[in-house]
């Protein structure tokens, strides 16, 4: 299990990662296509860096709820005694997967829409462009349920585990 | 009864802890469901409210600050404040001041501001003798002026709701990012005189130019900022990645205090702290949109309006009700629902929308040092290892400072609109 997290953990870093590496690239390809020693100024720079963007968005979903970079407000469950802090931590971690397993469908939905459209600059398909929201409430959707799982595995008398511990602690 | 649904699931959300995001996208779930609208609206929306250019330029501004923040300017910035104010009574209370005001123009949150700035000055002044209550509480309220001075990344967000130059807004941003910071630099010099609290001996201007020299690279950094905004050079993309190069090349080439190894961790830290600001963006842009379509903001105008339409007394409701509302909602969250409702009101009075972000910027920025969900109060109090109360009684000489100045700033747009007028018109 702990090697499926890890596993995870790394595809999510990777893909962030490469999609923020993309949109660096395309702004530099972009200010450098101005200069005077390049005179050429690619068309596809700004489809490529919102198309980067969104992936990377998508990639981070996860990663932020684990990191605590996903803020939430914790001032009454902190104030609870550490029983029901544990249930209302449990009931959150599923809100959030119900959440993303309601809009999956929609998302796919959207998806599909964009089977037929191509983008404009650099003529890739749209729905390359839609599938990002899909993986973000995915992502978002299984780091939920690891987080839940994590939450019932805390012993008895423990609080939250690090990596949960919101930016408002 | 859709909107009571809303507005309640909404609250409910924020109360049990669930992240403002979700609670954002579970109220607007709720509220498509009953309204029997597609589900579909859901996605849509929020790939239309990630998928924006202005929005572009907050990954490259926060990976400019981490890079900076671990390439040791932090260290830097503080020894040059030091060495200006270091001397005078309570003088590390103004280095703190100096070097957040310094380091705003290079992260953009405050946030940022609070834990880098915190991680060094607390301690220094906890060693120097200094009280820990005013140690963390003088950290939190100068991180605040981090995302008034430019670049600002809740400034971006509104550039991305309303339309206003991203570029007009930073430069708007820039007297009353400074004017807040001296006003701050008067407070805690009164305390400091009163409090008797100790100073450090000049340390000669010898110290002071070397000290230049190391800061000199994170101004020369807000100066890329500006002036590739302002000549219109650079988009303000292109200028955030154009500052993580320069961040880039400081940290590795000129302090090699940035191991090439930590850059990739960095780089991924820096998306994911995008990350949770876009996936709030667009969550956020679902809940906008059914607050429009409901025509909230027309409602909340006209409804203000007519009961009173003195410009004065409008722009003291505003104020009230966004330092209360700052006071319990995430800063970006409390942005993207309550900018456009509150700009059309504002409009209505006849305030300029790039003055109006300054005011709607620094009223929530008053929110962070506030309990109950005053981030880099919580910061703040953890570095100092302080209760959070007593923390909160040492930060109020402060949070009234922020409200006096926030109010200049409200009735006298020249402080906000002088500079854009003069480099733009």
């Amino acid at each position: 299990m702990r090697n499926l997290v890890d596993l995870l953990v790394w595809i999510c870093r990777f893909g962030t990662c490469a999609a923020f590496l993309g949109i660096i690239y395309a702004v530099v390809v972009q200010i450098m296509g101005r200069t005077a020693i390049f005179r050429y100024s690619p068309v596809f720079t700004e489809e490529l860096t919102r198309f980067c963007l969104l992936w990377m968005v998508a990639f981070a979903a996860g990663l932020s709820l684990r990191s605590g970079d996903l803020i939430n407000v914790d001032f009454v469950s902190s104030a609870l005694p550490r029983r029901m802090s544990k249930m209302l931590r449990l009931v959150c971690a599923a809100i959030i997967v119900l959440l993303c397993a309601m809009l999956l469908e929609p998302a796919w939905l959207f998806m599909m829409i964009g089977r037929g459209q191509t983008s404009s600059a650099m003529g890739w398909r749209m729905d390359l462009f839609n599938m990002s929201i899909a993986v973000l409430l995915t992502t978002l959707m299984v780091f939920a349920m690891i987080q839940f799982a994590s939450i019932l595995r805390e012993p008895k008398d423990s609080g939250p585990a690090e990596s949960e511990v919101s930016e408002s602690d | 009864m859709e909107l009571l649904l809303l507005g309640a699931s909404f609250v409910v959300g924020l109360i049990i802890g669930l992240p403002v995001a979700v609670t954002l996208g579970v109220s607007s779930l709720l509220y498509i469901l009953v309204a029997g609208l597609p589900l579909a609206v859901i996605p849509q929306k929020m790939y239309a409210g990630i998928d924006s250019f202005v929005l572009l330029s907050i990954p490259g501004f926060i990976l400019a600050g981490n890079l900076m923040n671990h390439g040791g300017i932090t260290v830097r910035i503080v020894r040059f404040a030091n060495a200006i104010v270091g001397w005078l009574r309570g003088g590390l209370g103004l280095s703190n001041i100096a070097a957040s005001m310094l380091f705003g123009g290079i992260s953009g949150t405050a946030v940022a501001d609070a834990a880098a700035i915190g991680g060094v000055m607390i301690p220094g002044m906890k060693k120097a003798g200094y009280p820990a209550d005013f140690s963390a509480a003088v950290t939190a309220a100068s991180a605040t002026v981090g995302p008034i001075i430019p670049p600002s990344v809740p400034m971006i967000i509104v550039g991305a709701l309303s339309g206003v130059s991203v570029g007009r807004m930073f430069v708007a941003g820039a007297v009353p990012g400074v004017f807040l910071g001296l006003a701050m630099m008067v407070t805690a010099y009164i305390i400091a005189r009163r409090r008797q609290f100790p100073r450090q001996p000049w340390q000669g201007l010898r110290e002071l130019i070397a000290s230049f020299v190391g800061a000199f690279w994170a101004i020369f950094m807000t100066a890329i900022v500006i002036v590739g905004l302002l000549s219109g050079v650079m988009t303000p993309t292109e200028t955030a990645v154009a500052a993580s190069i320069y961040a880039f090349f400081v940290g590795t080439v000129v302090f090699r205090d940035l191991p090439i190894r930590r850059v990739i961790p960095i780089l991924v830290e820096s998306a994911v702290s995008s990350g949770a600001i876009l996936i709030l963006v667009g969550f956020a842009n679902v809940f906008a949109w059914i607050l429009v379509t409901e025509h909230i903001p027309n409602m909340i105008a006209s409804y203000v309006l007519s009961v009173t339409d003195n410009r004065y007394v409008v722009l003291l409701l505003i104020n009230v009700v966004l330092i209360f509302i700052g006071m319990f909602m995430e800063t970006i969250a409390a942005l993207i629902i309550m900018f456009v409702p509150l700009l059309t009101l504002a409009q209505g009075i006849g305030v300029e929308p790039i003055h109006f972000a300054v005011i709607v910027v620094l009223n929530l920025m008053i929110g962070l040092t506030t309990p109950p969900v005053g981030v880099c109060l919580f910061i703040c109090a953890n570095i100092a290892r302080r209760p959070l109360q007593s923390v909160v009684v040492a930060i109020l000489p402060f949070v009234a400072t922020n409200i006096v100045v926030l109010l200049l700033v409200t009735y006298v747009p020249a402080i906000s609109m002088w500079l854009p007028g003069l480099l733009y018109d």
